[in-house]
């Protein structure tokens, strides 16, 4: 799962992707507007953590508590669905039912809790993919994104970090094939260092512990869970 | 009794008391001695009649017999042989003094006419007695009036001294009314003049107590909403701690939390000296110091956090520089200006403080070779929690320290100017009135 962090606190900034990161997260963090929307435009996230009192940016100009609510209206305006939530100061009422409104999946006040975020954090993924159910199985493999349980058959298996991440992102939708490089999206942030052939590693070590045959693999292509993918969706 | 209502009420009263007691007892006498003049009157023409009459007719004997008359009428010869006597009055005596007279019978008065004619001496009496009671009733029917008017005129007192007072009281309902959260001036249509201007100075101290509330509660909801960043990072921080899963990382998120204290421990610390400096704090004497001495004494406390950032902190202050202020609020505002200027220059930044006396006026200035402020946004850092743009936020700034100097600085009625500096970056220069 990568997520964007925009926040221009440095303090909250660092922690916080430190934070997620432990989660097993892949997060990227910009500091201002014009940072956030270079970002959003070119590259895509699985969520993103939004500050609303951002400085415009190099470059930019305007009112800087409108800053994040500026970047929440432009991702809708041009139909990206990715799930936004908003963390900011700012509690008035008005505030949230703006915020809620501009766009934004959920709307969370500092301080706040980590245990907090991350579960709202599930709750908004899980919501996107469509699912209802907060554990996601498949033959007879469970994985509970909250706890961060992985059990096979009803016997708990224990995964790292990074390989939990590769089998959440193939479970969240089974059946679909997912490249290299999206699995590698989804593992790394930016500035971390990617190991080449990390995902063959991960998903051979996967392999090991669910069975050799829960993870399909298309030569060239990628990885799926499940019946094989049809033509790719 | 400390009621002005009463007050008037009473003062009216008693003087109407007093006024009408005068009044109907000069009435009382003069009716009295007028009363006894008319009966006097009477007798005397009573008696002059008679003799000009000369014999009564029987007819008039019989009417002036009659029991029912106070009046006694004797006539006696020269010789002092009574020739008539409208009654029996043995206790008169068969005597009498020429003229007006009083004669005293038994416990009787009389008070007698008499008038001599040639051969016959005629009196009249009557009993003083009866007298008194006549002019007495007459005397006081003159002032009854008096006793029902009076207790009305006091009512209506009453009455007009209420209505004069009622728009008093309107102003205290009006008054009760108000509460911190609604200041609105009192209205003052109508009022007298005796009132008005104390109603006018009231709602000038209203507005003023409305502004200050507001300061007050923007400050602190601009506090509380500051502090939810440090308290953000925080939280953060020690969860993090906490997840730590390793030594090395564990080091890292203690040595951030540890930053995180410090920043929220900064933030505190100049919010109260932000309190302490606004408006209506209880202020420090304003004594005569040395402007230079306070400004080295301030620096002493900043050189640790230049040498950290490796920045060179130089002070050119010579010479006394006299200036009537507040000791220790002059030394947070040169602190304040130092410690800016060394925090959002590049580490290994050149600051220079300067205090000089320019005609006679003194000014401290504040140099550095920093990135500066653009002329658009000078104006707007001396607002609270104002940051920068892009001029390095994560600094550990409180957004306060430019407030705190704005606010010290108006106190001592100096002027805080910024400018670009020689060496590059801001200057900050701060000048004190001429009678500072």
């Amino acid at each position: 799962m990568r997520l964007l962090l925009v926040e221009d606190d440095r303090m909250i900034g660092e922690s916080l992707r430190g934070a997620l990161r432990l989660e097993g997260y892949a997060v990227d963090w910009v500091r201002d507007v014009a940072s956030a929307r270079a970002t959003l435009a070119t590259e895509r996230f699985d969520g993103v953590l939004l500050d609303l009192g951002l400085p415009p940016g190099a470059g930019g100009a305007g009112a800087a508590e409108e800053g994040g609510l500026a970047v929440l209206r432009e991702l809708r305006s041009r139909e990206d669905p990715v799930p936004v939530i908003v963390l900011t100061a700012r509690d008035a009422l008005g505030d949230r039912v703006k915020g809620l409104d501009a766009g934004a999946d959920d709307y969370l006040v500092k301080p706040f809790e980590l245990d907090e975020l991350c579960a709202r954090l599930r709750a908004v993924l899980r919501r996107h993919g469509g699912r209802v159910q907060p554990v996601l199985s498949h033959g007879g493999v469970t994985l509970d994104p909250a706890t961060r349980q992985v059990t096979r058959d009803g016997v708990p298996v224990l995964l790292s970090a990074r390989e939990f991440a590769v089998l959440e992102a193939l479970m969240l939708r089974p059946g679909a094939l997912l490249s290299r490089a999206q699995l590698e999206d989804r593992l790394y942030g930016w500035g971390e260092e990617i190991e080449s052939n990390a995902v063959s590693v991960y998903v051979h070590q996967l392999r090991r512990k669910l069975g050799a045959d829960f993870i399909g693999n298309m030569r060239g292509v990628g990885y799926f869970v499940g019946p094989a993918p049809g033509p790719k969706a | 009794m400390n009621s002005l209502r009463w007050r008037l009420v009473l003062a009216l009263v008693a003087i109407l008391v007093a006024a009408a007691a005068v009044l109907g007892g000069f009435t009382y006498r003069n009716v009295l001695v007028e009363t006894e003049a008319l009966f006097d009157y009477q007798l005397r023409q009573m008696a002059l009649s008679l003799r000009d009459q000369g014999e009564i007719a029987p007819s008039q004997a019989e009417a002036l017999a009659d029991g029912q008359l106070d009046f006694v009428v004797q006539i006696w010869s020269v010789d002092g042989r009574t020739i008539y006597a409208t009654r029996d009055h043995a206790d008169l005596p068969s005597r009498a003094l020429i003229g007006l007279a009083e004669v005293k019978v038994g416990h009787q008065v009389w008070r007698t006419f008499s008038t001599a004619t040639r051969d016959r001496v005629i009196q009249v009496a009557q009993p003083v007695q009866i007298r008194k009671r006549l002019a007495a009733d007459a005397a006081l029917r003159s002032v009854l009036p008096l006793l029902f008017v009076a207790p009305v005129l006091a009512l209506f007192g009453g009455w007009v001294v209420s209505r004069s007072l009622a728009p008093l009281n309107r102003v205290v309902a009006g008054v009760r009314e108000r509460d911190a959260h609604g200041l609105a001036p009192l209205p003052t249509e109508g009022l007298p003049v005796e009132v008005e201007p104390l109603v006018t100075a009231m709602n000038g101290l209203l507005v003023r107590l409305g502004e200050s509330f507001d300061t007050q509660r923007a400050f602190v909801a601009d506090a509380a909403h500051e502090l939810r960043s440090p308290l953000t990072a925080l939280t953060l921080q020690l969860r993090l701690l906490q997840r730590a899963p390793d030594e090395a990382s564990r080091a890292a998120a203690i040595a951030a939390l540890g930053e995180g204290i410090e920043r929220s421990t900064r933030l505190v610390g100049q919010l109260l000296t932000l309190a302490r400096s606004e408006p209506g704090a209880a202020a420090a004497p304003m004594v005569r110091v040395d402007l230079a001495e306070v400004v080295r004494e301030a620096l002493v406390d900043t050189v640790p956090f230049a040498l950290s950032r490796g920045s060179e902190l130089e002070l050119l202050a010579d010479d006394p520089v006299p200036v009537t202020g507040d000791r220790t609020a002059l030394g947070v505002l040169a602190r304040n200006l130092v410690d800016n200027a060394l925090r959002y220059a590049p580490p290994g930044a050149h600051v220079v403080a300067r205090v000089v006396s320019e005609q006679g006026v003194p000014v401290l200035q504040v140099d550095d070779n920093g990135p500066g402020i653009p002329p658009e946004e000078r104006s707007r850092v001396f607002d609270r929690f104002y940051r920068r743009q892009n001029g390095g936020g994560d600094e550990g700034g409180s957004g306060l320290g430019l407030a705190i100097v704005a606010s010290v600085a108006r106190r001592h009625g100096a002027v805080v100017e910024l400018g670009e500096s020689p060496l590059g970056g801001l200057r900050a220069t701060v000048r004190f009135g001429d009678s500072a």
